[in-house]
């Protein structure tokens, strides 16, 4: 890193660009950014700058390419793998200030935002025509669009509707260089884009190829008819069972949520829905649609939750219900809070049919290292979120905890899976790329990383094996939600 | 040079000692590897054709869901690096929305693995999407693990002839704003026969058949056939893209010649038609040298 005269001078030529008011570089002000909601590994950017335009943004990284300083691009911070981490300093562009719905077009079914965007103000403003924004992380009335396309987010709702890289049609990217390009389809263009898929390419790039500035998004028609059930059942292993046979009865729900005894115990201690206290697990079944074909498979989902022993099957009276339900849900990371000073979440990924195997693991992995590790999860997508439980003041807790998620995470590559569907690698699980992947295969990602970042400047130290670390591990309490 | 390899190794091999390969054939290398109903995915290799992969597929009530035309022809191979499509975009999406995993010999004989086989993943930075549409110039995917759907319950295609453009303009507007929900959504006039506007729905039967009802009141007749679409494309490579909107406005420009149009995509098959511009030639260009440094593929 740079000296303090040097600091000096990088903080008035920021100033420069984005006016003494968009540039921190107090430790007090900076700690706020020192991690995201990944806690365990924590280190100070050199500066942190707030631009108001794409040409700022452009301005601050041609700065940089000069100084060769490496840019960290930040959105709301949420990040649960520690991708926006400072690890070896730096200036973090944080888009907070480029945060606006630049234009809903309902004709086309579009909208274009700036990166700084909250994922939740795209649907907000998109509703009144009878459209919305597909894409649901938990962490949506806070999370960015720039987050969400740099991790390549999911939600609840990705069964049936996809991932982000599914609705990003184009976006505005900052090389490392300072150089600005359009990536995919443009405002008021064709979708059919020449060459190579670039968009695509940069989709989950974890910010390593360059600050996205804006955005377009496509919008999606509101289906007329939802129902929402919960089904509560004895043990995971039931619950599982329901989930295959909903699917192997030709039904895709536009959410297939599952969450153990632990999870609704919480939720319902923080929240009070409503949740059985006594159930193994409660399952989330949402089927959108038109109002017919709705009818037909609510029908089938009934039956199918009460043969596999549902003791009850409960639907959602009114949107209001369903709004509640869904509140809960996207709020069972803040739930656990009660139930222990501090958490990891982990985010493994395997095929379908192996739940009921990787719920017994999970179980095994809890006994063995004497930690409790409740579970809320994608059921429909095999995407898992066991929370390992620990307290930080016990540093062989601390341990057990690291070990447990390994183990779990060892688990899922085991079983045919991967150890992260929407979190990412960050500088969390570095370490699992080389088990997942090959050294050829890690290669042709660098070689791609290359295309945009030939100098490994932005958003360096992730992802990759042999990477440097954080000399510190520092562990506190988890704020995230 | 067109390389025909009888496995992957020897497609490695052949790699390895070549330059200005052009095509390579992999029609011995075309086994389903894996299909798990329960999971609503499969692995195929790259020289399956499309038709027979759809084949398996349905024996257990399932399909990729993509209808370029020829599946009989089109390989998993081609159906990727064309990226290619057919009617039923409007509903489905491409190609592109479905692969979750690839595996690719790149031009220097390194066999590669990208994505997974599980519908979720973000573990690395994702060359599936880059390789769709690539046309096999950085690299050739050898296999492909898709995200599947069950098959719809009921599927049903109405047709109307319409009088001008502007007509089909309003009707394509009426249908836009109201509830329904079709998969697919075409307008086409094909050697001097009628400007036709095409509209598919599929899912359970209820909600088809209730579209469908909606469709005859607009005065859609009922039984039409997606043939044309095959017919007619096999001639035209090209075509311009341009937002939905803006569609009825292009095609006046493009004259009388036959086309058929994506109507809800805005993507128009014409045969005067210019094709789409190559945007950020830059990178575009870094990408080819990056991965095939040697020259190994032409393109
Ligand atoms: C309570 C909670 C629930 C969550 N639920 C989900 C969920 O359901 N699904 C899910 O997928 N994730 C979930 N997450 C994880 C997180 O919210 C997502 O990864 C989100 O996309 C991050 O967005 P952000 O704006 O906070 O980005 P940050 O955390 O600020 O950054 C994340 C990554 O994106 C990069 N980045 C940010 N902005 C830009 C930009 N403009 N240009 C280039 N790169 C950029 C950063 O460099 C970093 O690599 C959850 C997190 C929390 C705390």
């Amino acid at each position: 890193m740079k000296s303090k005269a040097d600091k000096k001078d990088l903080t008035r030529r920021l100033a420069e660009i984005v006016g003494d008011d968009a540039v921190l570089t107090d430790e007090q002000e900076l700690v706020v950014y020192e991690c995201d909601a990944y806690t365990l590994q924590k280190n100070l950017p050199t500066a942190v700058v707030l631009p108001k335009s794409a040409r700022e943004v452009a301005a601050i990284v041609r700065l940089c390419a000069d100084l060769d300083l490496p840019i960290i691009p930040r959105g709301a911070g949420t990040s649960l793998s520690g991708a926006v981490l400072a690890v070896d300093g730096g200036v973090m562009i944080a888009l907070t200030r480029m945060n606006r719905v630049l234009n809903v077009d309902p004709r086309n079914r579009r909208a274009l935002v700036e990166a700084g965007c909250v994922n939740a103000w795209i649907t907000r403003d998109a509703e009144k025509h009878g459209l919305f924004y597909a894409p649901d992380p938990s962490s949506q009335p806070a999370c960015t669009i720039g987050g969400n396309i740099a991790t390549n987010s999911g939600g609840p709702h990705t069964l049936k509707n996809g991932v982000t890289t599914n609705h990003v049609l184009g976006y505005e990217m900052v090389l490392p260089d300072g150089t600005v390009e359009w990536l995919g389809v443009e405002p008021n263009g064709g979708e059919e884009v020449g060459g190579y898929d670039l968009r695509g390419a940069g989709i989950g790039s974890e910010g390593m190829f360059g600050v996205v500035t804006r955005a377009l998004v496509r919008l999606s028609k509101t289906p007329p008819a939802f129902k929402t059930f919960l089904g509560v059942f004895a043990s995971v292993e039931q619950a599982s069972r329901a989930v295959s046979d909903i699917i192997a009865a030709g039904i895709v729900p536009a959410a297939l949520e599952m969450m153990d005894q632990l999870i609704t115990q919480a939720l319902e201690e923080a929240y009070r829905f409503g949740f059985p206290l006594d159930a193994g697990a409660v399952l989330i079944v949402e089927l959108d649609g038109l109002a017919n074909g709705v009818e037909q498979q609510a029908r089938q989902v009934d039956e199918i939750c009460r043969q596999n022993k549902a003791s009850e099957v409960r639907l959602a009276r009114d949107d209001a219900e369903r709004a509640a339900l869904w509140k809960c849900r996207k709020r069972a990371f803040g739930a656990i809070g009660r139930l222990s000073p501090n958490y990891v979440t982990q985010d493994g990924v395997v095929p379908r049919g192996k739940l009921p195997e990787i719920m017994r693991f999970i179980r095994t992995v809890s006994e063995r290292h004497d930690l409790r590790i409740p579970n809320v999860f994608h059921a429909g997508d095999g995407n898992i979120h066991p929370l390992i439980l620990y307290d930080e003041r016990d540093p062989a807790q601390v341990k057990r905890a690291l070990q447990a998620g390994d183990d779990i995470l060892g688990k899922c590559i085991e079983l045919g899976g991967s150890v992260t569907g929407e979190h990412g690698i960050g500088a969390e699980k570095i370490d699992f790329m080389s088990r997942q992947f090959t050294r050829d295969d890690l290669e042709a990602m660098q070689q791609l990383r290359r295309v945009f970042d030939p100098e490994k400047r932005c958003n360096p130290h992730k992802m990759f094996p042999g990477a440097k670390r954080c000399a510190e591990f520092t562990q506190k309490k988890q704020v995230a939600a | 040079m067109t390389l025909k390899p009888c496995t992957i190794s020897e497609l490695q091999a052949l790699l390895t000692r070549s330059r200005g390969v052009d095509a390579v054939s992999l029609d011995a290398v075309a086994d389903l590897i894996e299909h798990v109903p329960g999971d609503m995915t499969a692995t195929v290799q790259a020289g399956m054709r499309l038709a027979d992969f759809q084949a398996r597929l349905a024996k257990v009530g399932q399909w990729l869901p993509v209808d370029p035309p020829e599946p009989e022809t089109v390989t998993i191979g081609s159906l990727l690096a064309d990226n290619l499509s057919g009617p039923r975009r409007f509903g489905c999406g491409t190609i592109r929305d479905w692969l979750i995993g690839l595996a690719v010999v790149l031009p220097d004989g390194t066999l590669i693995r990208n994505g997974g086989r599980v519908v979720k993943n973000v573990a690395g930075f994702d060359l599936c999407r880059l390789f769709v549409g690539a046309r096999d110039t950085l690299g050739i995917i050898v296999e492909a693990t898709f995200k599947l759907l069950p098959l719809p319950e009921a599927d049903a295609c109405l047709a109307k002839p319409c009088d001008s453009l502007g007509q089909a303009e309003e009707l394509l507007e009426k249908i836009w704003t109201s509830e329904l929900q079709p998969s697919v959504l075409d307008l086409h006039r094909i050697d001097g026969g009628p400007l036709t506007l095409v509209i598919g729905f599929a899912g359970p039967s209820a909600d088809v058949e209730a579209q469908s009802e909606v469709a005859t009141g607009l005065r859609f007749a009922g039984g039409a056939s997606l043939d044309y679409d095959a017919r007619f494309r096999r001639t035209t490579p090209h075509f311009p893209s341009v937002a939905p909107a803006d569609l009825a406005s292009t095609l006046r420009t493009l004259g009388d010649e036959s086309f058929v149009a994506r109507a809800g995509n805005g993507v128009i098959y014409h045969p005067s038609a210019e094709p789409p511009k190559l945007p950020s030639p830059e990178l575009q260009k870094r990408v080819k040298e990056m991965f095939d440094p040697e020259g190994v593929i032409s393109g």
